[in-house]
C-alpha cells in the first residue's frame, strides 16, 4: 500500500469564472492511487483508498498568474448530524427518484436513508488558519488527512470540493461529485 | 497554489524623454492587491510577497515575479512583432502603385509627388542597436509618417534589476528567453527568498529610444533611465486545512451521502 495518495486539482480559473461553473472542462481531478480509482481526469473522480493512508489535495492553475486555492473539502453526509434548522433542506422535496435509484449500488447504509446530502460540520479552528497580515491567504492551507479505519468499504464518500478563485462574491465554486472509496 | 506575480510597468515615454527622468512617468500595477499590495496603479507600488513555511521552518511556496513593461500611447505590445514591418511594406507597395498610375497619365503634378513622398515616410537608423528599431517610422495607428512628433516609440526595454532586494539576495532576477514574442522574446522574472520578511526596494533599469536627427538622417538613440519600486515580504506558517493545525483523520460522516 502507498503511504500517500495525491489528488491533483487542475483548474482553468478564467474559464471557470466566466462560465460560473467548474464543469465544461474547467476542472480536472487526477490521483496516483494504485488501488483502482475511477473517472480520472474528470470532476467525478473516485479515489480508491485504504485506511491509514494520507490523502493530499493539491490545486494547480493552468494560468500561472491566476489565484486558485482550495476553500474547503466537506464530506457529504447521508444522515446522522442534521444541519441547522434554518438551513435544513426539505428532505421530501430534495430526495428525488434520480438520487434514490443509484443508491442501491452503494452498500447498505446509503440506500436506507432517504434524506438530502449536506456537508459534515467541520469544527472551525479557533483562529482563522488563512489569516495573513490582515488578509486571507488560502495558500497557507495544506489539504491532507488520514483515511480512518471505520470508513465503510465499497461505499463512495462524496465530498464537496470548494475552490476559491481570487476574491469577491462570485469567487467560490464547488462540485459535489468527487469521492473517496475504501477498497 | 500560489500564483505568480505579474507586475506591469507602464511608461510615459514621451514625457520621460523630455524630462530625462522616470520620476512621475511610471505607473505600476500588479495582481496582488487582494493579498495586500499597496499603491497599485501609481508610481509608489509596494508589491506584497506572501511567503509560507512548513512547521520545520523550510520555505513552502516559491514566489515568482514577472515584470511586463508597456508604453503609454504606443501601438499595444500585444500586436505581432512583425506588425511594424508589415505595415511599412504595405505602405510602400501602395505608394509604388500610385507612382505607376501617375506615370501613365503623362503629366506629373508636383503636389502629387509631394504627397507620395510623405506617404513613403521615413526610415530611422539604429546605431549599433537591436534590429527592431531599424525600420520605417510609423505613427500609433501604424501608418508611415515623416512627421517628427507623430511617431510610435519602440517598446521600453528592461535592461537590469538591481537595488537592496537584489544585493541582499531577497530576489534573484534574470532575463529569460521566451517563445512569447509580445516582449521581443525576452522577459525579466525573479524568484524570491521569503524567509526574511521586510520591505525591500529595487531599481528597474530601462532603455527608451528617442528619434533624433543626425547629419540629416533620423536615428533612434537609446536613453537609459531608472525607476524604483519595492517588495514587502511576509511569511506565515502552513496549516492543515481540515484541522487548522497539524495532520489529523479525515472528517468523514458516519453515513456517506447517497450517490448524487
Amino acid at each position: 500500500m502507498k503511504e500517500k495518495v495525491n489528488i491533483i486539482v487542475m483548474v482553468d480559473a478564467v474559464g471557470a469564472l466566466s462560465d460560473r461553473t467548474l464543469h465544461n472542462g474547467n476542472l480536472s481531478l487526477i490521483d496516483d492511487s494504485t488501488a483502482g480509482s475511477r473517472h480520472q481526469g474528470t470532476p467525478d473522480l473516485v479515489t480508491a483508498v485504504v485506511p491509514g493512508q494520507v490523502v493530499h489535495w493539491t490545486p494547480i492553475h493552468v494560468d500561472v498568474q491566476t489565484p486558485v486555492e482550495i476553500q474547503s473539502i466537506e464530506f457529504l453526509s447521508g444522515a446522522a448530524v442534521p444541519p441547522p434548522a434554518e438551513t435544513a433542506p426539505e428532505p421530501a422535496s430534495d430526495w428525488t427518484a434520480d438520487e434514490a435509484a443509484p443508491g442501491g449500488t452503494a452498500g447498505e447504509p446509503a440506500a436506507s436513508y432517504p434524506v438530502a446530502s449536506y456537508p459534515v460540520e467541520v469544527p472551525v479552528p479557533a483562529v482563522d488558519a488563512t489569516a495573513s497580515n490582515g488578509f486571507k491567504n488560502g495558500d497557507l492551507l495544506v489539504w491532507e488527512g488520514v483515511v480512518p479505519y471505520d470508513m465503510v468499504p465499497g461505499v463512495p464518500y462524496r465530498y464537496r470540493l470548494s475552490l476559491k478563485l481570487h476574491e469577491g462574491p462570485n469567487s467560490v465554486l464547488y462540485v459535489d461529485s468527487p469521492a473517496l472509496l475504501r477498497v | 497554489m500560489a500564483q505568480q506575480h505579474g507586475i506591469i510597468v507602464l511608461f510615459d515615454v514621451e514625457n520621460a524623454l523630455r524630462t530625462r527622468s522616470l520620476d512621475g512617468n511610471t505607473y505600476w500595477f500588479d495582481n496582488m492587491k487582494f493579498l495586500g499590495s499597496t499603491g497599485v496603479g501609481t508610481e509608489h507600488l509596494e508589491t506584497i510577497v506572501p511567503g509560507t513555511y512548513f512547521l520545520d521552518g523550510s520555505q513552502a511556496t516559491e514566489q515568482v515575479l514577472n515584470w511586463l513593461p508597456a508604453a503609454l500611447g504606443s501601438i499595444p505590445p500585444t500586436v505581432p512583432r512583425n506588425y511594424l514591418a508589415e505595415q511599412g511594406r504595405a505602405e510602400e507597395r501602395r505608394t509604388l502603385d500610385e507612382l505607376a498610375a501617375l506615370n501613365t497619365e503623362g503629366g506629373v503634378n508636383e503636389a502629387d509627388v509631394k504627397r507620395l513622398q510623405e506617404q513613403v515616410g521615413t526610415y530611422a537608423e539604429d546605431p549599433g542597436g537591436r534590429g527592431f528599431t531599424a525600420a520605417k517610422v510609423l505613427d500609433v495607428t501604424g501608418k508611415a509618417t515623416s512627421s517628427s512628433d507623430a511617431y510610435n516609440y519602440p517598446a521600453p526595454v528592461i535592461t537590469d534589476i538591481t537595488g537592496q532586494a537584489v544585493a541582499e539576495k531577497i530576489i534573484y532576477p534574470a532575463q529569460y528567453g521566451s517563445p512569447d514574442m509580445v516582449y521581443d522574446g525576452w522577459y525579466w522574472a525573479a524568484t524570491v527568498d521569503t524567509s526574511r520578511p521586510g520591505v525591500y526596494p529595487y531599481t528597474l533599469h530601462v532603455q527608451l529610444h528617442e528619434l533624433v536627427k543626425r547629419n540629416g538622417e533620423l536615428v533612434w538613440e537609446s536613453v537609459d533611465l531608472t525607476c524604483e519600486s519595492s517588495l514587502k515580504i511576509i511569511t506565515d506558517p502552513k496549516r492543515n486545512g481540515f484541522t487548522g493545525a497539524g495532520l489529523g483523520v479525515l472528517p468523514l460522516p458516519p453515513v456517506p451521502a447517497p450517490a448524487g
